[in-house]
């Protein structure tokens, strides 16, 4: 069984009194431990498709199995805990809280889970070392660089040891020599065995990947390895 | 959870005390006001706790029909003159006691040389069962007795150089006509734990004396006091009074009173005010909640995007919602604990400046506290709530 599986996932949006359809019947198998990057024109739904995947949306029509628990008829509160407990998001726009120290960023998704104060924070400091961030602990995130923020964010995806990682454009607001340096550690991640969903527009980012899916227009155009 | 409260707090420190503020002064008032308030109750029950609960005065009006308890009329009156006729009726009346007929006045005492301005009351010995009981040495008065003085204990021991004993001469002056009259000393009183007017400073002669010493044409008491055997039914009793006495003074201005009926009247009275001005302290809270709740109005806005963040991560609606009360909790519990702070240092301000009695009770304290907390978590469920059902990938959008 594929730690994910997506069937005729459909989504449309109701702008006004019209649906605007997004995805239009994705069919898409993940695999544990596959690095698996998604492609495809601004506007064919690659966010879309994550966010449903990262239980932050619900599809209109369709199936999308976590480890075999489908996702589209839970609760709220159950999705919540998805996305707590199984779930590490990575944004294009780092989505930090800039009033909290880096440590208390990382330790944030293990305080929703009520880990006790002293593990949550010998946890959230080592992930902060094995991002190459332990001299900065007690920074603001404000006062970090775009690509030290996301090797933060990272950290924190990692915080709750989830079961997939979605990136969506992880490095699409970074230089080059940032984007090398998380295109690393997101390297390593999966080598160690994290499945990784990344968004890209780069096929540079793709080298190391196992599978590209390429969409067009709410649908999945192609899948090359 | 609450750690992350703090850390709101930590940073917005300044918009936490501005929007604390309305709370802190709802709380001051409150306080404050309740606290004079039940100092003010405090005192006047401690007076009128000396009047025994059990009496019916009747007193001749002032004619005016102003009084409380007086009958109102029409054309003035004159003031009705009771004498024992008036005793003997009442005394006749069921469920009475005792009856006290009194006439005081103001005169100098003088005792192996020195001088001291007492009062002087005429009573009728053999109805004083209340003085009978407290003569400390020598005996009480008797209703034949004429030359005879009954002093209370401040006289006795604190006026003169000499105590007073029982079997020593003293001469009474009336100070305006120039007149004095000797009377023998056969009792004094012990002191009077729970003084009322002048009950430690009195010479008790009897009626019969006091006409003579006073030399009046007419002799009429200034009041008659009743006991009554219950005292629970003093109401009725007084009403069963006044009955009788209308027999006899038809047309003059007279009062026929339970002293518990002013009593009852001047304390709800001075409730009423205390709760008003409570209801003061509610509104200035009111006015604060509303603070409160604009302010985290605007934070929910603000923090929007944050709020989208922590949902991504995993928090639940019932998270989020609970973060925000905390918040607003933790802000209506300090800003009322400075509300008390300052709110007792105000009562305590007022009641020394304005020379009020004022007392911080915990029922005031209290009282703020759970106002000021309740409304500040009041105020912030909507603006909680609203945060808590924010669609997490719009709020993430939100910047
Ligand atoms: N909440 C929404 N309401 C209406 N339309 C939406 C909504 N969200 C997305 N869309 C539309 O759905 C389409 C797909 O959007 P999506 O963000 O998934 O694209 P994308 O592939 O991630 O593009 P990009 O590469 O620019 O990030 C777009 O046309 C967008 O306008
Ligand atoms: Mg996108």
């Amino acid at each position: 069984m594929s730690l994910v599986e997506i069937a005729g996932l459909e989504k449309g949006y109701r702008v006004g009194e019209i649906d605007v359809p997004v995805l239009k019947g994705i069919d898409l198998g993940i695999d544990e431990g596959e690095f698996v990057a998604l492609m495809g024109p601004s506007g064919c739904g690659k966010s879309t498709l994550m966010n449903i995947l990262g239980c932050l949306d619900r599809p209109s029509k369709g199936r999308v199995l976590l480890k075999g628990q489908d996702l589209s008829h839970l609760s709220d509160r159950n999705l919540a805990r998805i996305r707590r407990d199984e779930i590490g998001f990575v944004f294009q726009s780092f989505n930090l809280i800039g009033r909290m120290s880096n440590l208390k960023n990382v330790e944030l998704p293990m305080t929703l889970k009520e880990t006790a104060r002293g593990i949550r924070r010998d946890r959230a400091r080592e992930l902060l070392e094995s991002v190459g961030l332990a001299h900065r602990l007690d920074y603001s995130p404000s006062n970090l660089s775009g690509g030290e923020r996301q090797r933060v964010a990272i950290a924190r995806a990692l915080a709750n040891d989830p079961s997939i990682i979605l990136a969506d454009e992880p490095t699409g607001n970074l230089d080059e020599k940032s984007t090398n340096e998380i295109m690393d550690i997101m390297y390593q991640l999966n080598k160690e065995g994290h499945t990784i969903i990344m968004v890209t527009h780069d096929i540079e980012t793709t080298k190391h990947c196992s599978r590209v899916v390429w969409m067009r227009d709410g649908l999945v155009q192609e899948v090359t390895s | 959870m609450l750690e992350y409260v703090l850390l709101s707090f930590k940073a917005d420190w300044s918009r936490a005390l501005m929007s604390g503020l309305g709370i802190i002064i709802g709380v001051i008032s409150i306080v404050a006001l309740l606290s004079v308030g039940q100092g003010l109750y405090g005192g006047v029950s401690e007076q009128f706790g000396d009047f025994d609960m059990d009496l019916v005065s009747v007193r001749p009006g002032s004619g005016m029909g102003m009084g409380p308890g007086e009958r109102p009329a029409s054309t003035p009156e004159e003031p009705a003159e009771f004498d024992e006729k008036d005793v003997k009726i009442i005394d006749n009346v069921v469920g009475v006691e005792d009856v006290y007929p009194l006439k005081t006045s103001r005169a100098l005492l003088s005792f192996r040389g020195d001088n001291a301005s007492v009062s002087v009351i005429g009573i009728l010995p053999d109805n004083h069962n209340d003085l009978k009981d407290v003569v400390a040495r020598g005996r009480f008065l008797a209703n034949s007795d004429y030359k005879a003085a009954v002093v209370s204990h401040d006289i006795a021991e604190d006026f003169f150089r000499m105590d007073i004993s029982p079997g020593n001469q003293i001469r009474l002056y009336l100070t305006e006509e120039d007149r004095y009259m000797d009377f023998k000393v056969v009792g004094v009183l012990e002191e009077d734990e729970d003084p009322s007017y002048a009950s430690n400073t009195c010479i008790y002669i009897t009626h019969k004396a006091m006409d003579d010493f006073l030399d009046v044409d007419e002799y009429h008491y200034d009041s008659i006091t009743v006991r009554a055997e219950d005292a629970t039914l003093v109401e009725a009793l007084a009403e069963e009074i006044e009955k009788e006495i209308s027999r006899i003074h038809r047309d003059e201005a007279y009062n026929v009173e339970a002293l518990s009926t002013r009593f009852e009247s001047v304390l709800e009275v001075l409730n009423m005010i205390k709760y008003a001005l409570a209801g003061i302290g509610s509104i200035s809270l009111i006015v604060g909640a509303i603070g409160i709740y604009n302010v985290m109005t605007l934070t929910v806005k603000e923090r929007t995007h944050e709020i989208g963040v922590m949902k991504a991560i995993g928090a639940t609606t019932w998270d989020i919602r609970t973060l925000f009360l905390l918040d607003a909790g933790m802000l209506g519990l300090a800003s009322s604990l400075v509300g008390i702070l300052l709110g007792t240092l105000a009562s305590d301000f007022v009641g020394s400046v304005a020379g009020i009695p004022q007392e911080v009770t915990l029922q005031s304290v209290a009282f703020g506290l759970l106002f000021g907390v309740l409304i500040t978590t009041v105020a912030g469920i909507y603006p909680a709530n609203k945060a808590a059902m924010l669609d997490p990938i719009e709020a993430l959008r939100a910047e």
